[in-house]
């Protein structure tokens, strides 16, 4: 999984002013590779369906793609895997409101990918987990974000602040809130 | 179990349970694609925009002197639009009707 470390390789380039178009798509290139993955998988636990967050994802990096000069010029070399997350967010927010409808099924239930990976494998062999995993649907929608970014992206609570729109601070009780929440829900069970 | 302990754990179940998704290498290919046709359309339309000009109408386009004529262009028109405004509002300004006319002729004649 990218992580902030990995992600600096393709985000290096953010510091430098663009020299061209060509080295702009170049850079793209690079941003794209390095976080189709945590784009994918945060749309993913977004829609809860592979078909939906494939569609998001295309769509998030061509929205990211029509804004790429702009948010290096103004992201003083900071990492751009927030702003691609926000557009994501934005983008599925929309899919909701489009669609008039929540995702149909919870994460547990969604169709299995073309190739399993190994999490519904996982899953499959541990109550406890399947149990994490319903539970979270009941959060509200901000703490559950806040955990997805924090445990499928491994975001840090600096970059979560910066998806969200949110202080570290406010990130910072909003995660701790989050898991607070999720172990009394789950300790009523 | 203690409170922290009870935390540490759910954080472990959490980081079993949200896994990174990896996507279907179709989609790689599909963004892909759909990106470098975006970049090659621009590049394409903006190489036409400049096939279009020939090379006299392009250092014509880049020398300021050729920028006199449009500013005055504009300059005359902005100036003759407001001379038709001024003209049109004293127009409106005055009485019209036929009592007014009526008026004005009577004064005319004395």
């Amino acid at each position: 999984m990218p992580g902030e470390g990995e992600a600096s390789g393709a985000e290096s380039s953010t510091k430098a002013p663009p020299a061209d178009k060509a080295e702009l798509d170049r850079a793209f290139t690079d941003l794209y590779r390095t976080h189709l993955r945590d784009v994918y998988s945060y749309a993913y636990y977004k829609v809860g369906n592979h078909h939906d967050a494939e569609d998001l994802t295309e769509q998030a990096f061509l929205q990211a793609y029509r804004h790429f000069e702009r948010a290096r010029r103004e992201s003083n070399g900071r990492p751009l895997r927030p702003w691609l997350i926000r557009i994501a967010h934005n983008l599925a927010s929309n899919y909701y409101r489009d669609r008039a409808r929540r995702p149909e099924a919870n994460i547990e239930a969604v169709e299995p990918p073309a190739h399993p990976h190994e999490t519904e494998r996982v899953v499959e062999g541990r109550e406890e987990l399947r149990e994490v995993i319903a539970r979270l649907d009941d959060l509200p929608d901000d703490r559950r974000e806040a955990l997805i970014m924090r445990f499928a992206l491994g975001m840090d609570n600096r970059e979560i602040a910066r998806a969200l729109g949110r202080s570290d601070g406010a990130t910072k009780v909003l995660i701790h809130r989050a898991i607070k929440q999720l172990e009394e829900l789950m300790s009523d069970e | 179990m203690s409170e922290q302990a009870g935390e540490l754990k759910l954080e472990r179940l959490l980081a079993d349970a949200l896994r990174p998704v990896e996507p279907p290498e179709s989609l790689a290919t599909r963004v892909e694609t759909t990106l470098s046709s975006i970049a090659q359309q621009a590049a394409a339309e903006l190489s036409n925009w400049a096939d279009e000009l020939s090379e006299g109408e392009r250092e014509a386009l880049r020398d300021p002197r050729n920028w006199v004529r449009p500013v005055a262009a504009v300059a005359v028109g902005g100036a003759a639009a407001a001379a038709l405004v001024l003209v049109e509002a004293r127009r409106r300004r005055r009485p019209h009707g036929v009592r007014a006319t009526v008026e004005r002729r009577i004064k005319d004649l004395t």
